[in-house]
């Protein structure tokens, strides 16, 4: 209910958010106070909800950032190109895809086993259960986004860029994060802005299906 | 009296040539997607309808639906009975959306839900749609369906959506894209090989489930691809022609051999 009340909501910068939220407050009385806060809601529509609770505490910032293992060694749909420095991954997948159990024990079946929540995965691949991590960067079903070409324009436009700089553009710095949010609002508005300053295409049916 | 305003000059009013649909083909460098449809070959499989129903996501045609003329079928067969029995003969022509040069759907949308892209393709944004049936009703072909109903399907057919193209919600209307989730897709694979996309690559579900071939699909910008050769045909006609719409599609007459005397008798 609160999503569809999301959509009908513009979305609002921090600062006109305080300005609302002040205004309401000086305003006062309790019939205002719920609206501000269902507009505070609204307004934030998926960017600044917080991180999901995920079934395991995974934390990228020991993955990607202690550890530094390329986001691409984990997540194989992304396609990888050629000035990146590995060659893993599978060209043609429009998704980064969440690695599978099996990728996860390819490392920790002997590395860290006493963790309690390395524990945990052994349990689900011992019993064959399938992690449901929590989805954080999702696409409404109309929109046609693929990785490949954007991974390919950024690759194009910063030679120099590893795969992990090039995923921040959109992915925000996840090898500092404990628990991974979204940290772009990924609305039509973020997409065509980008897209604007990149003279890449602005066709609707480019990314509309 | 004459005030400074009075004798100001009137600002120039830019010629109405840069109306979008003075001309149907305005140059551009990508493709023109065309299709022809050859008659002669077309034996009414309704092969093309089948393959258009599960890879666009339509819904399945209740009896009901069909009674009330509200069945959905981005392509359709249409019948015509030729001559009296015993000597009747049956045409059958495939109809679907023409992506007309000169659209009247384009023109009738109060909100740009629908719009010529530079590939030469009407383009219908589900999302932007809010469901006047102004196009519908301004089609010349009636190939815009509106979506009276949520689309449902029995299980376990739910299960077979392609993922590539979305399920249209109730309340607004829908046609045929050439495919275009095939033609992005292709594209997209050229680009990453750094190459033209190849003439008969792009292959809608229709003109692919097509066992005679009565149906091509490429770029009539590329004049060396079949689509443009066959366009050029003796045979070739439009339809509706005389409306104007300069559509995509190219109709060949079907070749009656027992029509001694015609011109087409001859090849």
């Amino acid at each position: 209910m609160l999503d569809s009340f999301r959509a009908l909501l513009p979305r609002l910068s921090p600062k006109q958010l305080i300005v609302i939220s002040g205004l309401g407050a000086v305003l006062g009385g309790g019939a205002i106070a719920p609206m501000i806060l269902l507009i505070v809601l609204g307004a934030m529509g998926g960017t600044i909800t917080g991180p999901p609770e995920q079934p395991i505490a995974f934390d990228h910032s020991v993955h990607a950032g202690k550890a530094g293992i390329a986001c691409e060694f984990c997540h194989r749909g992304i396609p990888v190109v050629e000035n990146t420095a590995t060659a893993l991954g599978t060209p043609v997948s429009a998704a980064a895809t969440i690695p599978s159990v099996e990728q996860c024990m390819f490392c920790h079946s002997v590395v860290a086993t006493d963790k309690p929540e390395v524990q945990k995965i052994r349990a689900a691949w011992e019993t064959g259960t399938p992690i449901e991590w929590i989805r954080v960067h999702r696409l409404p079903d109309h929109v046609d986004f693929v990785h490949d070409p954007h991974i390919r324009a950024l690759a194009e436009a910063h030679p120099s860029f590893s795969t992990a700089q090039i995923c921040a553009t959109c992915h925000g710095d996840v090898a500092s994060m404990t628990e991974v949010e979204q940290v772009r609002a990924l609305n039509m508005g973020d997409c065509q802005g980008c897209h604007r300053e990149n003279s890449a295409p602005l066709d609707c049916a480019v990314c509309h299906k | 009296m004459a005030s400074a305003t009075d004798t100001a000059e009137l600002p120039v009013v830019a010629a109405a040539a840069t109306l979008p649909t003075d001309d149907p083909h305005p140059e551009t460098d990508g493709h023109r997607w065309g299709m022809v449809i050859d008659a002669d070959k077309c034996t009414g499989c309704q092969a093309c309808v089948v393959a258009c129903q599960s890879e666009n996501n339509l819904a399945l045609n209740e009896e009901n639906r069909v009674i009330e003329r509200r069945a959905k079928t981005w392509i359709r067969i249409e019948r015509y009975w030729e001559g009296e029995w015993p000597n009747a003969k049956a045409r059958f022509l495939p109809v679907l959306c023409q992506h007309c040069g000169n659209a009247p759907c384009e023109t009738v949308c109060p909100v740009w839900a629908t719009y010529h892209n530079p590939d030469g393709l009407n383009v219908q944004v589900y999302n932007r749609c809010i469901g006047t049936r102004f196009c519908a009703n301004a089609c010349p072909y009636s190939v815009r369906y509106f979506n009276f109903w949520e689309p449902e399907w029995p299980s376990p057919m739910d299960r077979q959506l392609n993922p590539d193209v979305t399920v249209r919600t109730k309340g607004i209307v829908e046609k045929c894209t050439f495919c275009i989730h095939r033609i992005n897709r292709t594209k997209r694979q050229a680009d990453r090989d750094g190459r033209p996309v190849a003439d008969g690559e792009v292959e809608p579900a229709c003109v692919q489930a097509c066992p005679t071939t009565a149906l091509v699909f490429g770029d009539l910008n590329d004049s060396d691809s079949k689509v443009s050769e066959l366009s050029h045909s003796k045979r070739a006609y439009s339809l509706l022609d005389s409306l104007g719409t300069a559509p995509a599609i190219t109709y060949l007459k079907k070749v009656d051999p027992s029509h001694v005397g015609e011109e087409e008798a001859g090849h």
